[in-house]
């Protein structure tokens, strides 16, 4: 579905992405995994056209993004709950979830996605006239998560969703991921906690210094002796 | 008695200003005061039928008015023997051509009465409005405020207030606000330059609608091409800073304020030739061509802009079957109106253009540039879009200064303008129309229309009560001169923007999410959300 050949990103003179090949088959999981600076964060916004790949392709069905504008990239079905959340502070929860659907025409198809948005987070449905900024960590990451959905995805991006939050709503998080994809979300997982990344994505790719240095199925990935010391960290 | 309290203080607030201008100002400013102690009042009322909190306002109103023409009183006894005038002396009421004498005790007294009547009225009309749902509520107000602005220019008249013209300035700063406020406050782009568009389309006008040209165009006519002409000028502002934010932009913007004004100022032999004096349209005998305008002096070198003297005259707006002297220099009554449509008409514009798409994608922006074009807007359209639609209502605002003042010069138009401009936004409340109103009657009314009264006040004083009894020369010559709150206005401008800046950073009518934001943790988690603010 999504696919990724050899993608080369640079900052300015920076060699972030030395050749990324990755593949999302249509409702998998998969997780990108790896340490600090590893180009995780940075394969995400290269999907996204945020940064523009120097050499490489990225093809979304038949259809290659790397040509695309970024705003119409989001049209053609790729989203994102953004590292650090990134939510709206100062507009309320219904105004940030209406954003998600920014690019989005068809008024039905977005009410039926606001429904299934606050069946999914409850929490977001007690606080839709909230300001953003005035959410706990957890419903911050919520919310981030309702608006990627909002543009009603093919693939969804998820980058750190576990970031900063206490490990019970890592947990929930995480149940909510699992629950998304049964309902038949793609999903691009990005995480550090490569524990429970690994423990609910179907395939898995290690990520060392812009280089995919593992890949494979999550369970063998999760036993792999090398991604048991460095990144679950066990003897 | 807190409600008593508040009423007080209101009401010493706008004393202030019968204090300085005494006599028929009680009326004006008594039915202010009252309208803001309706209110506040209301917000706080345990009642909640708009009668029962119409009735509760009304004695506040009554002291409030009461403070009000205090303040009238303590001018005509205390304030004008001070300064040599007597308290005693004739009025003169002007109805439209006839005139009629009346002495000034009996002024003060009908003035005194009505003052207070009225500041009850309005405190019971707004008072009884915020009793009522939302919309019914804010249709009232806007009633009861768009009777005010059209009673008030002919109260003005009748009574020689002579506040008309300080007045339509400060309309003309407001329209400009409103403006700035697209692109500062919605969009959130420092935009220091603001003048510059202000320029363009006073420049506009009068290149298009001056004698100096063959056919001189249409104020009806040139005033759109000026909003279009500045619109432009936004885009090409814009392209250039489409990768820089915060400082950086405010820079470009800041050095495109300087070099606009420079630009008007060197226009001054400018050649045009003939394929812009002369247009000839497509398929046309060139032999034939249609010539359009010509400015005096084809041929040679023209002065396009004046220099430094500016462009004068410019033509004034004439309405079909009324008499051409209609917006003679006579009478402000036709362009105070004016103006008041031209503001009207911007809020409508600029509040429905908030609301749709582009106003939620400026706003996204505003929060959080790479969220906003995760969520599929497009930076580039959404940047340029907030500097053009900003730049248009400077447009009109140049357009409707160039042909009220019938002259421009390129002085009026540097970089104190954009400053002033630019702290009326962010005084009233960044991104809320309301405050951002209120931001500029303060400002510009202040600098317009009382330090001139203060100063004239402060002279006399000086000259009548303290001069004559300072025996020490130095010091006289030292009060004589440098007492003059003209002189220091811009310190004293600098003194209360650091005021406010210390004690109320999101303005005195903040919008919702700017107040969440400054005093986030003042508040109690969890605290229910304050209304979004409310539109007329």
């Amino acid at each position: 579905m999504l696919e990724l050949k050899d993608v080369h990103t640079y900052y300015g003179n920076i060699h972030a992405l030395k050749g990324i090949s990755l593949k999302v088959e249509k409702g998998e999981i998969v997780t990108l995994i790896g340490s600090n600076g590893a180009g995780k964060t940075t394969t995400l916004r290269t999907i996204q056209g945020l940064l523009r790949p120097r050499s490489g392709s990225i093809v979304l069905e038949g259809e290659e993004l790397t040509k695309i504008p970024p705003h119409l990239i989001t049209e053609r079905g790729v989203s994102q709950s953004p590292e650090g959340r990134l939510i709206f502070p100062r507009m309320t929860v219904l105004e940030n979830l209406e954003m998600g659907a920014f690019s989005r025409k068809d008024k039905d198809g977005i009410k039926r996605d606001l429904e299934r948005v606050c069946i999914v987070f409850p929490r977001l449905k007690e606080r839709v006239k909230q300001k953003g900024g005035t959410l706990s960590g957890g419903e911050q990451q919520m919310l981030a998560m309702g608006r990627a959905l909002m543009a009603n995805p093919r693939v969804l991006l998820l980058d750190e969703p576990s970031m900063g939050l206490a490990p019970i709503l890592v947990e929930q998080i995480f149940q909510i991921i699992q629950e998304l994809n049964k309902q038949g979300t793609t999903i691009l997982l990005v995480e550090q906690n490569a524990r429970m990344a690994l423990s609910i994505a179907h395939r898995g790719y290690v990520l060392q210094t812009g280089h995919i240095r593992l890949q494979g199925d999550a369970k063998r990935l999760h036993d792999d002796e090398e991604v048991r010391k460095t990144y679950l960290g066990e003897e | 008695m807190q409600k008593l309290r508040t009423a007080l203080i209101i009401g010493a607030t706008s004393a202030a200003i019968t204090f300085l201008f005494g006599g028929w100002s009680a009326v004006v400013v008594g039915v202010i005061a009252g309208a803001v102690i309706g209110m506040t009042y209301g917000q706080r009322s345990a009642l909640r039928t708009p009668n029962g909190i119409g009735r509760e306002a009304v004695v506040p109103g009554l002291v409030g008015g009461l403070v009000v023409v205090l303040g009238g009183v303590i001018h005509q006894f205390i304030v004008r023997p001070a300064t040599g005038q007597s308290p005693f002396f004739t009025h003169t009421l002007r109805f439209f051509g006839s005139n009629a004498q009346i002495d000034s005790i009996t002024v003060l007294i009908i003035s005194s009465v009505v003052a207070i009547l009225a500041a009850a009225a309005a405190a019971f009309l707004i008072g009884s409005a915020q009793g009522l749902p939302p919309d019914k509520r804010n249709r009232q107000i806007a009633f009861a405020l768009g009777g005010f602005l059209l009673l008030f220019p002919f109260y003005e008249q009748i009574t020689n207030l002579n506040w008309m013209g300080a007045l339509i300035t400060v309309q003309i700063y407001i329209l400009l606000a409103l403006g700035l406020n697209i692109v500062v406050g919605y969009a959130g782009l420092l935009d220091l330059g603001y003048a510059a568009f202000f320029a363009i389309g006073a420049y506009t006008t009068a290149l298009l609608n001056s004698p100096r040209i063959e056919i001189q165009w249409n104020f009806w006519l040139v005033i759109w091409i000026a909003a279009a002409v500045a619109a432009i000028a936004g885009i090409v502002l814009g392209a250039p800073t489409l990768p820089l934010r915060g400082d950086y932009l405010a820079i470009v913007t800041l050095g495109f304020g300087e070099i606009v004004p420079v630009i008007f100022r060197n226009l001054i032999a400018v050649t045009i030739r003939e394929p812009f004096t002369r247009f000839c349209f497509v398929g046309c005998d060139p032999a034939v061509e249609v010539r359009i305008a010509c400015l005096y002096s084809c041929e040679g070198p023209l002065n396009l802009t004046g220099g430094e003297a500016g462009v004068n005259p410019i033509g004034r707006p004439v309405i079909p079957f009324t008499p051409d002297s209609l917006f003679g220099s006579s009478s402000y009554l036709p362009w105070y109106f004016l103006v008041l449509a031209l503001i009207v008409f911007s809020i409508f514009l600029i509040s429905r253009l908030r609301d749709s798409r582009i106003g939620r994608a400026w706003m996204a922006m505003r929060e959080d540039e790479l969220a906003a074009s995760q969520m599929g807007i497009d930076p580039v359209k959404t940047k340029l879009l907030a500097f053009s639609m900003g730049a248009t209502f400077s447009g009109f605002a140049g357009a409707f200064y160039g042909a009220y003042i019938a002259a421009i010069f390129p002085g009026v138009f540097d970089f104190s303008v954009s400053v002033i401009i630019l702290c009326m936004v962010i005084l009233g409340g960044l991104g809320n129309m309301i405050g951002v109103i209120i931001g500029g009657i303060l400002i510009m009314g202040t600098d317009r229309l009382f330090l001139p009264q203060i100063a004239t006040l402060l002279k006399k004083f000086m000259q009548v009560s303290v001069l004559p009894n300072v025996s020490n020369e130095a010091l006289r010559d030292f009060l004589s001169t440098s007492v003059d709150p003209i002189q220091m206005r811009l310190a004293l401008f600098g003194i209360v923007l650091v005021i406010m800046m210390l004690v109320r950073p999101e303005g005195l009518v903040p919008s919702a999410e700017r107040r969440a934001e400054l005093h986030a943790g003042e508040e109690p988690r969890g605290a229910p959300v304050t209304a979004d603010e409310p539109t007329t």
